[in-house]
C-alpha cells in the first residue's frame, strides 16, 4: 500500500501549562499545548490537513473515492461529520469510507480501514485523516497535556516509486479502562490510577505490540502525559523516537498523536514505524520510507509554527467551558431548517453558479435564481477560487454574545473573478485593501448545540 | 419681488402637504408605541393652518420596521389607527427597511394622486428602546443567512465603504467627523433632537470605536420616535393652509442586497437612480435643491449621499462637508435638523421627520435653523436594508 503525501494541521493558540498550574493553585506546568480557537475543531483542523495533503501532492478531489476519519471528538457526535468533511473537500457523490471514533486508538484504525480498502481493490485512492482536539476536564491532571492536531495522508495501491510504503501491522489488546468519557460526559477522565495504567496497561501491552511488529525503526510513540513516551522508549529499547519533538510542541494530540508523530520520518528514507494507543489496543504499523514524503517538509514547518499565545481564560470560552451570562442572540435561522438543506452544500463545498450567458459567478447559487449580472437562469456549477485579494473589509467591535470582539468582516475579489464576503480569521490586524488572502474553513457558531461552517478569510 | 421664489423645471404637483408634525425623539421609556402614535398624530393635525378633524381623513399609511422591537411586528396597521383615534379608517403598513417612512409618503402621494384618497395621515412609528440595545440593532449580528451575513450588525453594512472610500480617494476619520460636528451642531438647534450637544472633531476621532473604521460618534444612536404629515389633493389643499408644499417629484430605486454582490463600494447605486427619478419626475437638478435631509446613519453615509445625489462630485465629499458647504450657511445645507447622528433614527419614523423638517423650511418656519431659500426645492433621502438595497427620494417644493 502506497503512502502518497501528508499535510498536517495544527490549531492557532498555544496554551502555556504554567497558566492552567496558575489557575488551579497548582506548581510547575512546563511547555505549552496546542489549543483550538473559538472557530477552530477537530473537523476544521481535519480540512486543514488534508487540503495541505492536496495542495502537495496535487491530486484532485476528483480521483479520491475513499475518505476515512479518526478522531475521539467527531464534531457531531452523532450525526453528519463525515459529509461535512466530504463537502468541504468538494468529494464527488460516490466516495464511501467512515468515520472512527471510540479512544485515540481511532486514528490507526482509520489508517488500516483505508489501507485495506485499497488492497480489496473497493476503492482506488483514499485520504486518511486523523484529527484531535481533546476536551479535558478543567483542572485534571490531564489538561495540561491535551493538544490539539490533524495529519492527513493519501493512500494508494502499492508501485515501484512510491515515495513510502505500508508495512506491516501488528495489535494487541486487553479490556482496561484508561482514558475515558461516558455517553452523557462532556470531558475525558483521566486514568484512575496513573501508576497501575503506566505499569499494568501501557507499558505490557504497547511493548507487546512494539516487538510484534519487531522492527527496529524511527518510531512515533504514544505519549499521554509527557512521560509514558520516555518510559515506553526505553522498554522498547530505542533512541529514535521522531514523534518527541512534535508532542513536546503541540502536547498529546490523541488519535492524530501517530500520525502526527510521524511526519518528521517521512521526510528522508529508512524504516519507520508508528504505534497507537487507547481504548485499550495498541497498534503498531511499519512504514517503508523510500524517498521524501511529498508534503512532508511542509508538514515539519507546519507543526513547528510558534501559533498565537493565548489566554486560560480565552481557551476555557472557546472550548465552552467558560461562558457568559446572560442571553445569546440565536441564529436567525435554525441549522435544522429547510435553509441549510438546500444551500449546505454549496456553503461547504464554496460552489457557485456561472451564469451561462455572461459568465458571473452567483454565490451562493441557491439565492441567486435570476444572474446578478444579466438576469439569466442558466448556470453552471463551478469551485471558486479560495485565493484572492481583499476588496474592502471591516472590523466589528460591537455584537451581542455569542459574537467575540473584535470580529474581521472582509470582502474578497477572488482570483476567478468572483467576490465573497466572509468572516475574517484573527483580529484582522494585518488587512489591507489589495493585500493577498486564502479562504479557510472554519466554525462559525455552535447553535442550539450544532456546530455551523463556512469559510474566512485569512492574510497570506 | 421681494422674496419671490425662482421655480424652475415643470414639477409633479399632484399632491400637497398642509400638516407635519413629530414628537420629541429620544430614549422615550415612558411613551409605548401607542402614545408616540398618538403624539405625532396630534402633532400634525396641529400644524395644520386652518385645524382639521378627524372626519376629514380618509386613508392612513403607517410606515413602522423593526415592531419585533415592541412585540407587534405583524399588525400595526390595525393597532395604530385604533390608538390614535381612527378607528375605522383605510389603513395599510408600509415595510421597507430604512426608507419605511419615505416609500410610505411615496405610496400615499400615489393614493391621493389616483384620486382613490383625498386626505391621508402619513404616519411612521419605531420603538427601538422598549428592549436592550443588545436585543436591538446588535442582534442584527444574528440575522439573515447564517453564514453571509454572520456579524452583520447595522455599522458592517456602511463601515466597508468607509474604508474603500478612504482608499480611493483619500477620505480620512477628520473629513467623516466633519459630518458628526455639522450634524451636532443642527441638532443642538432642533428642540426635537435625540442630542443636543455641541462635539468637536477630537471628540469624534477619540470616540471608541464601534466597526472600524467608523467609531461611536460616526453612528447615529438607538432613538424611540414618531412623525406624521398630512397630504392632500392641491384642490383641497386651501381648506388647511394658504401655505402648502407641493411635492414635485419622488423616485425608488433597488439593488442587491449581499455586500458581495455590490458593483462598488465608494457609493450606492440605488440613490443614485431613486434621485435620477425623482430629479426627473421634477424637472430638476441637484443644483436647484435649496437644502436636504439625507441618510446620514453613519457619517460616512452622509459623504455617500452627498456625492450620490450629485451635490458634489464623486470622492469629494469628505472635503466638500470639511469646508462648511454643507453647513446651514453652505451652498446646500444637508440635515438642518440634525440629521440621523443628532437627532436620531426612529426607523419607520425617519424619513417622516425628514419630511417635517422639510416643510418647515419650505415654509421658513425652522427658527433658528433656517436656511435661505433660493429656488424652493429640498429633497429628502433614505436608503437602508440589507447592502443599501433600497433607496428613496422625495423632492417638495414651495409654490
Amino acid at each position: 500500500m502506497a503512502l502518497l503525501g501528508v499535510g498536517v494541521g495544527v490549531p492557532s493558540w498555544r496554551l502555556a501549562a504554567g497558566d492552567i498550574a496558575t489557575a488551579w493553585g497548582g506548581r510547575g506546568g512546563r511547555g505549552s499545548i496546542a489549543v483550538c480557537g473559538p472557530d477552530e475543531d477537530t473537523l476544521t483542523l481535519a480540512w486543514t490537513a488534508c487540503d495541505a495533503l492536496l495542495a502537495e501532492t496535487g491530486a484532485s478531489p476528483d480521483d479520491i473515492d475513499g475518505l476515512w476519519w479518526g478522531t475521539t471528538r467527531p464534531p457531531f457526535a452523532e450525526g453528519p461529520s463525515w459529509s461535512h468533511l466530504a463537502a468541504t473537500l468538494r468529494l464527488g457523490p460516490a466516495t464511501v469510507g467512515a468515520v472512527t471514533a471510540g479512544s485515540p486508538h481511532a486514528g490507526v484504525e482509520a489508517l488500516l480501514a483505508a489501507a485495506d480498502a485499497i488492497a480489496a481493490g473497493t476503492v482506488a485512492q483514499a485520504v486518511v485523516v486523523t484529527s484531535d482536539a481533546l476536551l479535558p476536564g478543567t483542572g485534571t491532571t490531564l489538561e495540561p497535556a491535551c493538544g490539539a492536531a490533524a495529519t492527513a495522508v493519501l493512500l494508494g495501491p502499492a508501485t515501484d516509486d512510491a515515495p513510502a510504503v505500508i508495512g506491516p501491522r501488528a495489535g494487541r489488546w486487553m479490556p482496561a479502562l484508561d482514558r475515558y468519557r461516558g455517553d452523557h460526559e462532556d470531558t475525558t477522565r483521566d486514568v484512575y490510577d496513573g501508576r497501575l495504567f503506566r505499569e499494568e496497561v501501557f507499558l505490557p501491552l504497547a511493548t507487546d505490540t512494539a516487538s510484534a511488529l519487531g522492527t527496529d525503526s524511527r518510531w512515533s510513540l504514544p505519549d499521554p502525559d509527557g512521560r509514558l513516551g520516555g518510559a515506553l522508549a526505553r522498554k522498547i529499547g530505542t533512541d529514535q523516537v521522531v514523534s518527541a519533538d512534535v508532542r513536546k510542541a503541540l502536547g498529546d494530540t490523541g488519535a492524530a498523536a501517530a500520525l502526527t508523530g510521524l511526519v518528521p520520518a517521512l521526510t528522508t528514507p529508512g524504516a519507520a514505524a508508528l504505534l497507537a494507543f487507547g481504548g485499550g489496543r495498541a497498534t503498531a504499523v511499519g512504514i517503508d520510507v523510500r524517498a521524501a514524503v511529498p508534503g512532508a517538509e511542509r508538514a515539519v514547518a507546519d507543526l513547528a509554527a510558534e501559533g498565537t499565545p493565548a489566554s486560560y481564560a480565552q481557551v476555557l470560552r472557546a472550548r465552552g467551558q467558560l461562558e457568559p451570562a446572560g442571553e445569546h442572540v440565536e441564529m436567525a435561522v435554525p441549522p435544522g431548517s429547510a435553509m441549510f438543506v438546500r444551500g449546505n452544500a454549496e456553503i461547504l463545498g464554496l460552489v457557485g453558479g456561472r451564469c451561462v450567458d455572461c459568465a458571473t459567478v452567483n454565490f451562493p447559487h441557491s439565492i441567486h435564481p435570476a444572474c446578478l449580472g444579466c438576469g439569466g437562469d442558466k448556470f453552471d456549477s463551478v469551485p471558486l477560487s479560495r485565493n484572492g485579494t481583499v476588496q474592502t473589509f471591516v472590523i466589528n467591535h460591537a455584537m451581542p454574545a455569542p459574537f467575540v470582539a473584535p470580529l474581521p468582516l472582509v470582502c474578497v475579489d477572488l482570483d476567478d473573478g468572483s467576490r465573497v464576503m466572509f468572516q475574517g480569521e484573527g483580529t484582522g490586524a494585518e488587512l489591507a485593501i489589495g493585500s493577498p488572502v486564502d479562504l479557510v474553513l472554519r466554525r462559525y457558531a455552535i447553535e442550539r448545540g450544532v456546530p455551523v461552517y463556512g469559510w474566512k478569510v485569512r492574510s497570506r | 419681488m421681494e422674496g419671490a421664489l425662482e421655480v424652475t423645471g415643470n414639477p409633479w404637483n399632484k399632491v400637497a402637504v398642509v400638516g407635519a408634525g413629530l414628537i420629541k425623539m429620544g430614549e422615550l421609556f415612558d411613551q409605548g408605541f401607542e402614545d408616540m402614535a398618538k403624539g405625532a398624530y396630534d402633532a400634525a393635525c396641529a400644524s395644520v393652518d386652518h385645524g382639521i378633524d378627524s372626519s376629514a381623513f380618509d386613508g392612513v399609511f403607517l410606515a413602522t420596521q423593526r415592531g419585533t422591537l415592541w412585540g407587534q411586528e405583524g399588525i400595526a396597521g390595525n393597532t395604530v389607527p385604533s390608538a390614535i383615534g381612527l378607528s375605522g379608517i383605510a389603513c395599510t403598513r408600509i415595510e421597507n427597511a430604512c426608507p419605511s417612512g419615505s416609500d410610505a409618503f411615496r405610496v400615499a402621494c400615489m393614493a391621493v394622486a389616483s384620486g382613490v384618497h383625498d386626505v391621508v395621515l402619513v404616519i411612521g412609528v419605531e420603538k427601538m428602546r422598549d428592549k436592550s440595545a443588545e436585543e436591538g440593532l446588535l442582534a442584527r449580528a444574528a440575522s439573515g443567512h447564517p453564514i453571509l451575513t454572520r456579524g452583520e450588525s447595522a455599522p458592517v453594512l456602511f463601515a466597508p465603504f468607509a474604508t474603500r472610500h478612504m482608499h480611493e480617494f483619500g477620505t480620512t476619520r477628520e473629513h467623516l467627523a466633519a459630518v458628526a460636528v455639522k450634524n451636532h451642531h443642527n441638532g443642538a438647534l432642533d428642540p426635537y433632537a435625540h442630542f443636543r450637544n455641541e462635539v468637536s472633531i477630537d471628540d469624534v476621532l477619540a470616540s471608541p470605536p464601534v466597526c472600524h473604521p467608523l467609531h461611536l460618534l460616526d453612528c447615529c444612536p438607538q432613538t424611540d420616535g414618531a412623525a406624521a404629515v398630512i397630504v392632500c389633493a392641491p384642490e383641497r389643499a386651501k381648506d388647511f393652509t394658504d401655505k402648502p408644499v407641493m411635492v414635485a417629484g419622488f423616485g425608488l430605486a433597488t439593488d442587491h442586497p449581499y455586500l458581495h454582490e455590490k458593483s462598488t463600494f465608494v457609493g450606492l447605486p440605488a440613490t443614485v437612480l431613486a434621485s435620477q427619478r425623482a430629479y426627473e419626475m421634477a424637472g430638476v437638478g441637484p443644483s436647484d435643491i435649496d437644502c436636504a435631509e439625507v441618510h446620514d446613519c453613519f457619517t460616512i453615509t452622509e459623504i455617500l449621499d452627498i456625492e450620490d445625489l450629485g451635490f458634489c462630485d464623486k470622492g469629494k465629499g469628505g472635503p466638500f462637508t470639511a469646508d462648511g458647504n454643507t453647513a446651514l450657511d453652505g451652498s446646500i445645507p444637508v440635515n438642518t435638523s440634525g440629521g440621523l447622528l443628532a437627532k436620531g433614527h426612529p426607523i419607520g419614523a425617519t424619513g417622516i421627520a425628514q419630511l417635517t423638517e422639510l416643510w418647515w423650511q419650505l415654509r421658513e418656519e425652522a427658527g433658528d435653523r433656517q436656511v435661505a431659500l433660493r429656488t424652493g426645492y429640498a429633497l429628502q433621502h433614505n436608503a437602508g436594508g440589507r447592502g443599501s438595497g433600497v433607496s428613496v427620494v422625495n423632492i417638495l417644493n414651495r409654490v
